[in-house]
């Protein structure tokens, strides 16, 4: 019993929800306070695209799912909708880089800040279509455009931060 | 690694009809959702606290240079208006007494009477798509879910989650938040317009006696009030009111239509930058009957979010609409959204929250 609960805290997806908890506060604290244009940049939606530009289509989907659903936890929308949102973030980010057998990394760079940017598109049509209307507006592509340069500037940072969450460690017993 | 891949596309399944289904629990109004969201409270908030002071010198540093020329501006031109409020103050005050007298005295609710608690803005929204800003008190200072909150200028919106010591507030701005408001209208009908009496005609109040005639043929009794030198069934006025009396002049005399009238109609949020609207106005009302800069007030009710008469701002534009629809407002709200530092939240659950 307790051999297993040690293993589910050192594995990789426990380290995931601390790097996302901690990425979460970062979001709330300082992008909050941090607006260019009164845009915030959505660092959630960067580490998501990150995570799904450097691994396959289910990774990046389920890291999407669990990162949305701690987002949802803050947030005062409707729970389960920046899990869907994230969740086909990270599955899109893998699909964009499935084509490129050893991408350079500014490919990827550019990659999760589209990706990123389309996040902020996404999020307004799925809020309308569960009947959250009023926010499909010419606006969300200043969103967009400041989550785009935003994640130009913080992803490369983040890409050794994902994969060093979501690395398998083969120890003893697996 | 096949069955890795497998375990995930399970995960993925199971995690999307979750969603799905915290989704359509959250919409339906269910208090689950929130329990779920003050438990991962406790864990988040202390690491939320820690990273609270890590960033502040760098959100300091972005202030500083973002904001210091319009600070300087602001301070100075604040200064100038503190100046000349302070002697309006004191007038306002005074009628806000009054008022507040004058409501008790007649048995109408006053927002004096609603104990409140005075929060402190920590935060805003960290989406682009939700205009929410967060409080420093919580459950433990007796907020609770749908509780309106004020600033000093007026209305600024209504508690939407509750945590032990903080809670989200969803500004007026919006486009969720709907909250029936009155309209002060100016009267369609025309006002009385008496001829010029002659000056011997007209009586002069000596004194006030009130009677109480009770019929015996009727069931119930009335109250008369007699004026000595007034006969009932004719309007006249005493002299020392009528302006110019026997000189030939007109009077206008307000009778009760033309006093204000109050058209009442929901207020809706449009986001930020973009002024909120009042619909549902009655169709019968003429867009010409209402004032660019005429107040906007809660309506109140028993199943309103807000109790009455909070000052939210003024109307705008007025936007008439063909056929049966009324007219649409734009409203400029009194209370500046962009900048909200302390608020007041009234201890004051509609009865539509109770039980979140």
């Amino acid at each position: 019993m307790f051999e297993r609960v040690l293993r589910a805290v050192a594995s990789r997806w426990f380290r995931l929800v601390l790097v996302v908890l901690i990425a979460l506060s970062v979001q709330t604290t300082l992008f909050t306070e941090v607006r260019p244009f009164g845009f915030a940049i959505q660092l959630i939606a960067i580490f998501v695209a990150v995570v799904g530009s450097t691994h396959d289509v289910q990774t990046g989907a389920v890291v999407g799912l669990i990162s949305g659903f701690m987002y949802d936890a803050v947030l005062a929308t409707p729970l389960g909708i920046s899990a869907l949102v994230l969740g086909a973030l990270g599955a899109i980010a893998a699909l964009v880089m499935q084509p490129f057998r050893e991408p350079t990394w500014w490919l990827r760079v550019i990659a999760v800040s589209v990706v990123a940017a389309f996040g902020e598109i996404l999020m307004p049509i799925v809020k309308s279509v569960v009947g959250l209307s009023g926010w499909l507006d010419v606006r969300i592509l200043g969103a967009a455009a400041v989550t785009f340069v935003g994640a130009l500037v913080v992803s490369s940072a983040l890409i050794p931060v994902s994969r060093w969450t979501l690395q398998e460690r083969v120890g003893r017993g697996d | 690694m096949a069955r890795t891949r497998t375990t995930l596309t399970r995960a993925i399944i199971l995690l999307a009809l979750a969603a799905v289904f915290f989704i359509t629990l959250d919409l339906s109004g269910s208090s689950s959702t929130s329990n779920l969201r003050r438990a991962f409270d406790t864990i988040f908030a202390p690491v939320e606290g820690v990273a609270r002071v890590v960033t502040r010198p760098v959100s300091n540093a972005w202030k500083a240079i973002r904001d210091y020329d319009d600070v300087i501006d602001e301070n100075d031109r604040l200064k100038e208006q503190v100046a000349l409020q302070e002697g309006a103050a004191v007038a306002a005050a005074a009628s806000v007494r009054l008022s507040q007298e004058l409501l008790a005295l007649n048995g109408l609710p006053t927002l004096a009477g609603i104990n409140s608690v005075t929060a402190q803005v920590i935060g805003d929204t960290p989406t682009n798509f939700s205009q929410t800003v967060e409080i420093n008190q919580g459950a433990n200072s007796g907020i609770k879910v749908g509780m309106p909150v004020l600033n000093a200028a007026g209305l600024i919106g209504k508690v939407t989650e509750v945590f032990a010591d903080r809670a989200l507030v969803m500004l007026i701005s919006d486009p969720d938040y709907a909250l029936s408001v009155k309209v002060v209208t100016k009267s369609s009908r025309t006002p009385v317009t008496l001829p010029p009496l002659p000056t011997e005609d007209a009586p002069t109040v000596d004194s006030v006696i009130e009677t109480t005639d009770t019929s015996s043929t009727s069931s119930t009794s009335s109250t008369t009030t007699t004026i000595l030198g007034f006969t009932p069934g004719t309007t006249t006025i005493p002299p020392e009111v009528v302006a110019g009396a026997g000189g030939g002049s007109n009077i206008t005399v307000p009778v009760a239509s033309q006093l204000a009238v109050r058209e009442t109609g929901i207020l809706e949020g449009r986001g930020p930058g973009t002024r909120p609207i009042v619909r549902f106005l009655d169709a019968s009302t003429r867009a010409s009957a209402i004032e660019v800069g005429a107040p906007i007030v809660s309506a109140g009710g028993s199943r309103s979010l807000a109790p009455p008469d909070i000052v939210i701002g003024v109307v705008s534009r007025v936007v008439e609409r063909l056929g049966t629809a009324g007219p649409v407002l734009e409203i400029d709200l009194v209370a500046d959204l962009s900048s909200l530092s302390f608020l007041r939240v009234l201890l004051y659950q509609p009865i539509t929250e109770t039980g979140k």
